[in-house]
């Protein structure tokens, strides 16, 4: 169905409740001694129409969940051995709240029809059982103990530091866009702060060029590149307001902060190439979303992430052009010509600044 | 009870044999006017419907609302003309802006969470229901209750003006995190919209803790002759830990806000730090954004049990009458609301798993929140073995009371993904989030409000409200709850992302645009469905029938009220109270229900029956012998 004929059909529908309503309001207080319905049972109708709902609707709640499975990149073929991990403690945690779903709303609703009332009848008087009590604590305790050891071992796993040979990239959020750097050769970040920010200049990372040569090697790709099968560190930053910088492919999130440095890390385990292969998807690209409300343009926060292998990385990052080069072609103090001489100066000025 | 046939003489001298009852003295000597009895008035059955009142007139907006966004979810590139009528410059051309799609998403959490559900839940029934559920004449202040809802009037007020204002309103999300809330340069909506925001969330604050504060209390002191704390009704059980939990988180949302408030207006630093927007570096240094995340999760996650917990207290009041069976386990449901309500000031930072915080802290919050699984799943354990062998009585209050316990379920579950730090990182702010809370806190206290409305009505407007469009209602909208809150979970497992204005700029969300219609289609049907609800509610409040004293035979202390209880509830003395409120079916009693309030010579046995059996050992069969 499209959108206009879905509109429509609200169109329709709106003034048939109102109407169906208004007629009903009229039938139910005035009209009470033509009652149509009168010899229902309120009780058996209700009871049953439980029992209907709870079977369709469990029956319902899983075709729907299996007719979107090939959509679902953050349950299935994690692209990170963090991701594994994760995706393991997922299934153990689904397989067991799936099973408590369909039991409970099945008893629930299953009881609603057994015990659908009538007059005469009475109930059991039954309104304690300190052994099923103890029972029905104890045994989520012992479900739910096991789940918060296993996510401990999980979370702490994931969490502690990354190794020293760790890849480094950095992400930092804006109002809305990440820019992505990377240390260069040196493998060394150079000093950023907001302070050096000089959009007029060529600078609008904040590079502290002249002062810090760590930044000289620095590059501000368009797209992050990480080899696989080797340990990635995403260093996270924000310039403005909260972002998260959300790998789901990689099972990855983690919010930019102003004023505060944060960082995850993850082992890479597929090429974008295998990826496309395994999902069957000659087009499919890791992403990078910003997954905390930052603004007007929350939504819009792509960035594409490629896993090469080894030797791709490796030539990709030689062949990247620093950010440090690209200013100077902005801002070369050609010598000896009186013209660029307050050109000259800037670089200067931008040091002593800091 | 002959209380009913005492004259006004009688009244006034026994009036005092109860004590604590002022305004009763009050009712008889002077007229009430329009103003004192429906406007500025100090009982609390009329506080209670004005609470309702207003929060029915805004859930209408928090709903209309979602209608909107939805219809911009659904339609990403169709532009839809009434929009553009209805919104004005928010719509240019019909179609939806951005940063008004986020005001709506903002306003409609604000609304459904802290004007409908808190106040429309917890201000309705604790005012109404605390009273007559003890045993007292009024709350123990009249006057700060009346305040309480002056305040709450004022605070919609503010926060209805919000939406019209040039800038628009709040957009930053409920949360209001900064630097987003704080930086008029970042959204519109942080402009004036986000002022109003914070004047009318102090003055809500003002209002919760007033009533809190009241019916602590009431419940504490007023209690009448008989009725210890371990007879008191679930629902009192649950508004007095429900107040408890209120009182002592909200200040800390009114500290958050407060800071904020410096932050915002007189240049301090408590939540900015280093930041650089529009062109230029701003002044602050040193602060922490996160600490804004502490402070307002602080009140955030007691929240949702602020909401919930008066919720399944009128489930375990409804489920118990209409089962026409005891609660099973009262003392398990005591302990386990207790349980929650300590356990819910130790999970906050659940919230908070991929905010930056110290991974360590991670595993302390996880622990508890898992823990608190088990005082829920308790409770439903609970529900679930009242209707076991019960004979069950589907008015509609009982359909919404079973629709909530199902509803409780399906969407608590989904919890113990997001309570788990390691699952939670990829899950965080997707969807699935949205639908679990949508389906646990939203849907099931709304469920649970419902509830209480057919099942008190009789009581507050002396009319019964019509059981069949009852029926009508529950079956859309527990339908319609399903279809609109569970498909969500699906695009959450493809880490569809929450507040996004458009699904259109990524790869990895492409191919739900077919689910996104059918959950604007079926929201819109179920948000229509409430008509029928609003119909029934204002109709029945005139055309309805009359009411008997005790229309669904319960036991609680509310029906031996008159009819059209006055201010001051009992004509006579308050009744006194003999046993628990749950001896529904009692073996050896001819009526399968037992009044609190009934004499123990009063009670009418079955011939042959020795009322010193105890009922407690006899198995199915030997009950059902001793009823014949």
């Amino acid at each position: 169905m499209d959108a206009q004929s879905i509109l429509t059909l609200i169109k329709i529908f709106v003034p048939v409740v109102i109407l169906l309503a208004a007629l009903n309001v009229y039938l139910f207080f005035r009209l009470k001694d033509i009652d149509l319905f009168e010899k229902w049972d309120a009780n058996k109708i209700n009871g049953t129409l439980f029992l209907v709902f709870c079977v369709v609707g469990i029956a319902l709640s899983f075709w729907g969940m299996a007719m979107y499975d090939d959509l679902y990149i953050l349950i299935h073929n994690p692209a990170s051995k963090q991701g594994e991990v994760i995706d393991q403690m997922f299934w153990i945690t689904a397989v067991i709240t799936l099973i408590v779903y369909v039991v409970t709303n099945f008893l629930l609703m299953y009881f609603a029809f057994r015990y659908a009332g009538s007059a005469g009848k009475k109930a059991y008087y039954y309104p304690e059982n300190n052994k099923l009590e103890v029972w029905w604590t104890i045994i989520p305790a012992i479900v739910l103990t096991l789940l918060v050891l296993r996510g401990i071992f999980a979370w702490t796993e994931i969490t502690e530091p990354a190794p020293d040979n760790a890849v480094q990239v950095e992400v930092t959020g804006k109002q809305f866009e990440w820019t992505i750097r990377y240390p260069g050769l040196d493998k060394k970040f150079g000093m950023v702060t907001w302070d050096s920010i000089n959009e007029a200049k060529g600078n609008s990372h904040g590079y502290h060029f002249v002062s810090d040569k760590n930044t000289q090697d620095d590059f501000n790709p368009q797209e992050i590149h990480i080899p696989v099968n080797t340990p990635v560190k995403i260093n996270i930053r924000a310039k403005d307001v909260l972002h998260c910088a959300s790998m789901p492919h990689f099972r990855m999130k983690m919010d930019a902060v102003p004023g505060m440095n944060t960082a995850f890390w993850f082992t890479p385990t597929m090429t974008t190439a295998e990826m496309r292969k395994v999902r069957n998807k000659p087009d499919f690209n890791y992403e990078l979303a910003c997954q905390e409300i930052c603004g007007g343009g929350h939504w819009n926060m792509r960035r594409v992430i490629v896993v090469d292998t080894k030797e791709d990385y490796e030539k990709w990052v030689k062949a990247q052009k620093t950010t440090y080069a690209a200013w100077l072609e902005g801002n070369t103090p050609a010598p000896a010509t009186p013209a660029d001489s307050t050109k000259k100066t800037e670089p200067a000025k931008v040091a002593s600044a800091n | 009870m002959s209380a009913n046939t005492h004259t006004h003489h009688d009244v006034h001298d026994n009036g005092h044999a109860h004590s604590e009852f002022v305004p009763h003295d009050h009712h008889h000597h002077h007229e009430e006017n329009f103003i004192t009895k429906y406007i500025f008035s100090q009982d609390h059955k009329m506080i209670a419907k004005q609470f309702l009142v207003t929060g029915i007139f805004m859930s209408v907006v928090g709903l209309t609302l979602s209608l909107l966004f939805r219809l911009q979810l659904a339609f990403p590139d169709t532009p839809i003309p009434f929009m553009e009528s209805l919104l004005g410059k928010w719509a240019p051309g019909g179609k939806l802006d951005p940063n008004f799609y986020l005001a709506l998403v903002t306003m409609h959490g604000t609304i459904m969470v802290f004007f409908v559900l808190t106040a429309g839940l917890s201000g309705t029934f604790s005012n109404f229901l605390i009273p007559l559920q003890i045993g007292a004449r009024d709350m123990a202040s009249g006057f700060m209750n009346m305040l309480s809802y002056w305040f709450f009037f004022a605070s919609s007020t503010i926060m209805m003006i919000s939406l019209f204002i040039e800038t628009g309103p709040a957009s930053g999300g409920w949360v209001i995190y900064p630097p987003l809330s704080a930086l008029p340069q970042a959204m519109p909506g942080s402009g004036l919209g986000m002022t109003l925001w914070l004047i009318a969330m102090a003055l809500f604050i003002a209002s919760s803790l007033l009533g809190g504060i009241n019916y602590v209390t009431t419940v504490l002191n007023l209690r009448t002759k008989g009725m210890s704390m371990d007879r008191m009704p679930l629902t009192v059980w649950a508004f007095f830990i429900t107040a408890v939990i209120g009182i002592l988180s909200f200040p800390v949302l009114f500290a958050a806000a407060l800071l904020l408030i410096f932050d915002r207006s007189f240049g301090t630093s408590f939540y900015l730090s280093d930041i650089y927007i529009g062109g230029e570096l701003l002044h602050y240094k040193g602060g922490s954004p996160i600490l804004f995340q502490h402070l307002f999760w602080f009140l955030g996650h007691p929240e949702v049990y602020i909401v919930l917990l008066p919720a399944l207290g009128i489930t375990s009041e409804v489920i118990s009458t209409n089962s026409r069976k005891p609660i099973f386990g009262y003392k398990a449901m005591i302990l386990s609301m207790v349980g929650i309500m300590v356990l819910s000031f130790i999970v906050w930072a659940h919230h908070m798993f991929v905010t930056g915080m110290n991974p360590f802290l991670g595993t302390i919050f996880m622990f508890f929140t898992l823990l608190i699984a088990i005082p829920s799943a308790v409770k439903a354990f609970n529900y679930i073995a009242t209707l076991w062998n019960g004979n069950l009585r589907f008015t509609p209050a009982m359909l919404f009371s079973i629709g909530l316990v199902s509803l409780f379920i399906s969407g608590g579950v989904t919890g113990i993904f997001l309570g788990n730090a390691a699952v939670d990182i990829p899950l965080h702010d997707t969807y699935f989030v949205t639908a679990h809370f949508h389906l646990v806190m939203g849907a099931a206290s709304a469920f649970g409000l419902f509830a209480g409305v057919y099942h008190w009505f009789p009581k507050m407007f002396g009319k019964m409200m019509n059981p069949r469009l009852g029926y009508i209602h529950f079956w859309f909208t527990f339908i319609g709850a399903y279809a609109v809150f569970f498909p969500m979970h699906f695009m959450g497992f493809a880490g569809m992302p929450r507040r996004y204005y458009a699904q259109t700029a990524f790869d990895f969300i492409q191919g739900f645009e077919n689910l996104n219609i059918f959950i604007t289609v079926a929201a819109i049907i179920t948000v229509f469905a409430q008509v029928i609800f609003l119909i029934n509610f204002f109709a029945s409040m005139f055309f309805g029938e009359e009411t008997t004293a005790n229309p669904w035979e319960s036991n609680s202390l509310e029906w031996s009220t008159p009819i059209h209880p006055g201010h001051g509830n009992w004509e006579g003395d308050i009744p006194e109270v003999y046993r628990w409120p749950y001896d529904y079916s009692r073996p050896g009693v001819v009526a399968d229900f037992l009044p609190q309030y009934t004499h123990p010579d009063d009670v009418v046995y079955e011939k042959d029956f020795d009322p010193n059996t105890d009922v407690h050992t006899l198995s199915y069969e030997e009950q059902m012998k001793v009823n014949k």
